[in-house]
């Protein structure tokens, strides 16, 4: 299940695309994330990100982040309502808590708290959509410049997770069959059960990465200099994407000066849609971070706009 | 001038006070395929990675003597040269690839090396085309099999287009279809391109015959070199075992020179013998010493019409049905993907059937999975290293011990002398050697005293002293009552000491029996003296049936070279199977 969360090539449309283009739509949405307050324009985000987690076959892989990221969501939600006492429409009050006064929970501070999970809930399936469109090689090629070996360390996560797992299953085989019952036991008895499983882990890891480096070292690894195996073609799909979200982040900035997309939660939460053109620059925004969605849909549909784009 | 010369060198790894090479002097000529062979620890590895210069500056470590690349010590060059001048590819392939992406792989080096990009993209182009890995160029590494991960470590470091090529085991891990394609890859190299190689393996039926010359290293000396033929007969005084089983074979009957291929082999055959008119003919080949009827003996393992499907949606099981008896020893034969390991996980519970029934021992571990038999079955996975954790070998036993509830502590020191691992009782396991490591891991489950012994890929990466020592134990705990099941790519291993042969293709058993019945009769799953007698005598697969055949024919010296033609004739009977050639 873990390997589905990594990169993987599937010779999709989203993959082929030049990193830079890619990194720049990534980087839109997680400005746009960051900026807007409105949940009206989160839940478009977040709709958005959805139907591209799965345009890249990555169901399996969003349903867990979200899975991981729900009882967070939860926590802010709980932890919120009850810290924020700026809300006007209380709709519980609870005793008094000594040093803090009387516990209660407006209606605006748990919506803010649901708005901010919602928030979370967007970076993670940005997250989630990062790792599962644009390869780490290729990254490492882009940012290598400035940032080579932290990239770099990625690359190996990556190439190794699949092989870590695959030794982790098969070393707890290995210990049930010797009589390990990772299911029985106390606490701390099952704590121990489990850091012998992770000590072999670790010390066969620790001679894989041994022979990792002997192998780097006899490739010239750190000798000198380096160049950079760049090769990644400028597509006009490439050009296409990268004016969509150039275009609606120029429109969402826009829009934001000019209030759309702002959002007052307390005293009392403002109206969610106040006009109709808080909702034309949501569907202008939309449509330009839809295009590579759009273009992959029809990359799979229509042979003809395959050859042009 | 010799492109490397190397002068007296002795070499200590660090915190070692064993020297791994001792006053080791030799030359390698530019061009030359130079093959290093030697049981496990004899040092082949080590010289491979000095004259990859990975030794001293990679390892650290004492190191006397001098090693010259084109007249000048290799420890005043700096790495980038030695980089360029020579490339490694190690026994793993799993340990010494990079990236993610196979493009990417074969262009690591070459960014290492500061080669301008139009440089770059011609070698990636030409070298991805001359391996045939065009068409996953693309592709996810983690993706490709076993054979296609070494070719890609071979293919990145041919990108650097080294003069010298070093290989350290490139096979060891790798099924024979894989093993064959990667050494006839290199023998093309140096045949088409002049590269010169030098390739250190102990599996020598692979190889031998590729070699312009042979050095035979043991406790990190050299024993002898020259020409493959002279250095086998010269092994064949020293150590037989070393050699391929048709060398073998020839060196018991004292032939001279020995022949080290199979080719080679049929011809003398050919030259003393009249191979038999056809099938009919042949004798029926007859039950030997390793091969004892058990007929009435309790099923250990049955499954019936079990098949599995993993969670990626791949098919590993179709249907199969087996039955082994208790005391069997059976081997399952097959190609990578073809279900094997799927199937033993099947019988000792570790998977479960979608559709079937599994009983081992017994129990039905179909339906209650491992808890139902363990403790009573030891099952040893592809990885020694899975099982080493503990600061002690006798630390590994007890852990087994300790879980199973057992009171076995007199079996620990049985078990340590027999597996020859008393010394290393109080030893860390993980700095053991890797056919040592093997050894204290067959120990940590044989201690339980299983019913049931389930191998899985046991023979891979290991020498033949250590091969026939773990056929003769496994030999053993089958004829005490204990039933065997080994996974295995190595024909010869199942030849000479399994009983009964499982062949897979595509998750389903295609044949099953007899070994005699079944390998005689096959051309690829045959051993080498099946191979070699072919025509000659049928059901033979070792070279002990080969002797006890065909060794009153040809034995006593007769059959030397340069024996006459009119004396060697009257030396043949004229009757029964065996014929002169008119």
């Amino acid at each position: 299940m873990w390997e589905k969360l990594f990169y993987r090539e599937k010779g999709l449309f989203l993959q082929s695309l030049h990193p830079a283009a890619m990194l720049a739509y990534l980087l839109v949405f997680l400005l746009l994330c960051l900026l807007y307050e409105n949940p009206l324009y989160l839940l478009a985000l977040f709709f958005l990100l959805a139907l591209l987690n799965l345009e890249a076959e990555g169901r399996e892989a969003w349903e867990g982040f979200l899975k991981g990221g729900l009882l967070l969501v939860v926590l802010i939600m709980v932890v919120n309502s009850l810290v924020i006492r700026a809300g006007s429409t209380v709709i519980w009050s609870g005793p008094a808590v000594p040093l803090w006064g009387k516990l209660q929970v407006s209606l605006e501070a748990l919506y803010y708290g649901a708005t901010s999970g919602l928030r979370f809930l967007v970076l993670l399936s940005l997250f989630c959509l990062y790792n599962l469109v644009v390869s780490p090689d290729k990254l490492l090629s882009l940012l290598a410049g400035f940032a080579y070996y932290s990239v770099l360390a990625v690359v190996l996560a990556t190439r190794f997770f699949p092989v870590v797992v695959r030794n982790l299953l098969r070393i707890k085989e290995v210990q049930e069959l010797r009589g390990v019952d990772f299911n029985q036991g106390t606490l701390w008895e099952r704590v121990q059960k489990y850091s012998s499983l992770y000590g072999v882990l670790l010390l066969s890891s620790l001679e894989d990465a041994m022979g990792i480096a002997e192998s780097m070292q006899a490739r010239a690894f750190g000798s000198g200099k380096r160049t950079l195996y760049r090769h990644h073609l400028w597509r006009p799909r490439d050009t296409i994407c990268l004016a969509g979200s150039l275009g609606a982040f120029s429109l969402a900035l826009w829009g934001w000066f000019h209030g759309y997309g702002r959002y007052e939660f307390y005293p009392e939460a403002d109206v969610l849609i106040k006009d109709a053109a808080t909702v034309g620059i949501l569907l202008l925004v939309c449509l330009g971070l839809s295009l590579p969605l759009l273009l992959s849909k029809g990359w799979k549909r229509w042979p003809f706009l395959r050859s042009k784009i | 001038m010799a492109l490397f010369k190397v002068e007296n060198l002795t070499y200590y790894y660090p915190a070692s006070a064993e020297a791994a090479l001792r006053n080791i002097s030799l030359e390698i000529r530019e061009g030359e395929f130079l093959l290093l062979v030697g049981a496990s620890g004899s040092g082949k590895s080590t010289l491979a990675r000095v004259l990859a210069g990975l030794i001293p500056d990679f390892y650290g470590g004492k190191m006397g003597g001098r090693v010259l690349f084109k007249g000048r010590e290799m420890r005043t060059l700096d790495r980038r040269q030695v980089a360029r001048e020579v490339g490694m590819v190690f026994q793993d392939p799993e340990r010494q690839l990079v990236k993610t992406q196979v493009e990417a792989e074969v262009a690591f080096g070459l960014e290492n090396l500061g080669l301008p990009l139009p440089e770059m993209r011609r070698r990636v182009a030409e070298v991805l085309a001359f391996m045939g890995l065009e068409p996953v160029k693309g592709s996810f590494i983690a993706h490709l099999s076993g054979g296609q991960k070494q070719k890609l470590a071979l293919a990145s470091v041919l990108a650097m287009q080294p003069r010298v090529l070093v290989l350290d085991e490139p096979t060891s891990q790798l099924d024979p279809a894989s093993a064959e394609e990667i050494l006839q890859l290199v023998r093309r190299l140096n045949e088409e391109t002049g590269l010169t190689v030098v390739l250190a393996e102990q599996r020598l039926e692979r190889c031998l015959h590729l070699a312009d010359r042979v050095i035979l290293l043991a406790r990190g000396e050299v024993v002898c070199e020259g020409r493959p033929a002279e250095v086998a007969q010269e092994i064949a005084g020293a150590d037989p075992l070393l050699l391929p089983p048709v060398a073998r074979f020839f060196t018991r009957l004292g032939v001279s020179p020995v022949p080290i291929t199979v080719k080679e082999g049929r011809q003398i055959l050919l030259g003393r013998l009249r191979p038999e008119g056809g099938p009919a003919g042949r004798p029926t080949p007859a039950p030997t010493k390793n091969s004892p009827v058990r007929g009435g003996n309790p099923a250990a393992v049955e499954m019936q019409g079990v098949w599995y499907t993993y969670p990626q949606g791949n098919e590993a099981l179709k249907g199969v049905s087996l039955n082994l008896q208790k005391g069997e020893f059976a081997v399952i034969l097959g190609a990578n993907g073809a279900g094997k390991t799927t199937l033993v996980k099947q019988m000792v519970g570790l998977l479960r059937p979608d559709r079937g029934k599994v009983w081992a021992l017994g129990k039905d571990v179909g339906r209650g999975g491992f808890k139902e038999i363990r403790g009573r079955v030891a099952y040893l996975s592809q990885n020694p290293n899975d099982y080493l954790f503990q600061d002690t070998v006798e630390g590994e036993l007890l852990f087994t011990i300790r879980n199973l509830g057992l009171n076995e502590r007199t079996l620990v020191d049985e078990l340590l002398e027999r597996l020859g691992l008393l010394k290393y009782r109080n030893a860390n396991p993980r700095e053991l050697s890797s056919g040592e490591r093997q050894r204290v891991a067959l120990a940590s489950v044989l201690v339980a005293r299983p019913q049931l012994i389930v191998l899985d890929e046991p023979t891979r990466g290991i020498d033949y002293r250590l091969k026939a020592e773990l056929g003769r134990l496994l030999r053993e705990e089958a004829e005490k009552g204990c039933t065997v099941v080994v996974v295995t790519h190595d024909v010869e291993f199942a030849a000479e000491y399994a009983r009964q042969v499982v062949i897979m293709h595509g998750g389903e058993i295609v044949a099953e029996g007899e070994k005699h019945a079944l390998l005689g009769n096959s051309l690829f799953y045959s051993p080498q003296m099946a191979r070699l007698c072919r025509g000659f005598c049928e059901g033979v697969l070792t070279v002990a049936e080969a002797v006890e055949k065909l060794g009153s024919v040809i034995g006593s010296g007769s059959v030397r070279e340069g024996v006459p033609e009119g004396e060697r004739r009257t030396l043949w009977p004229s009757h029964g199977a065996y014929g002169l050639r008119s």
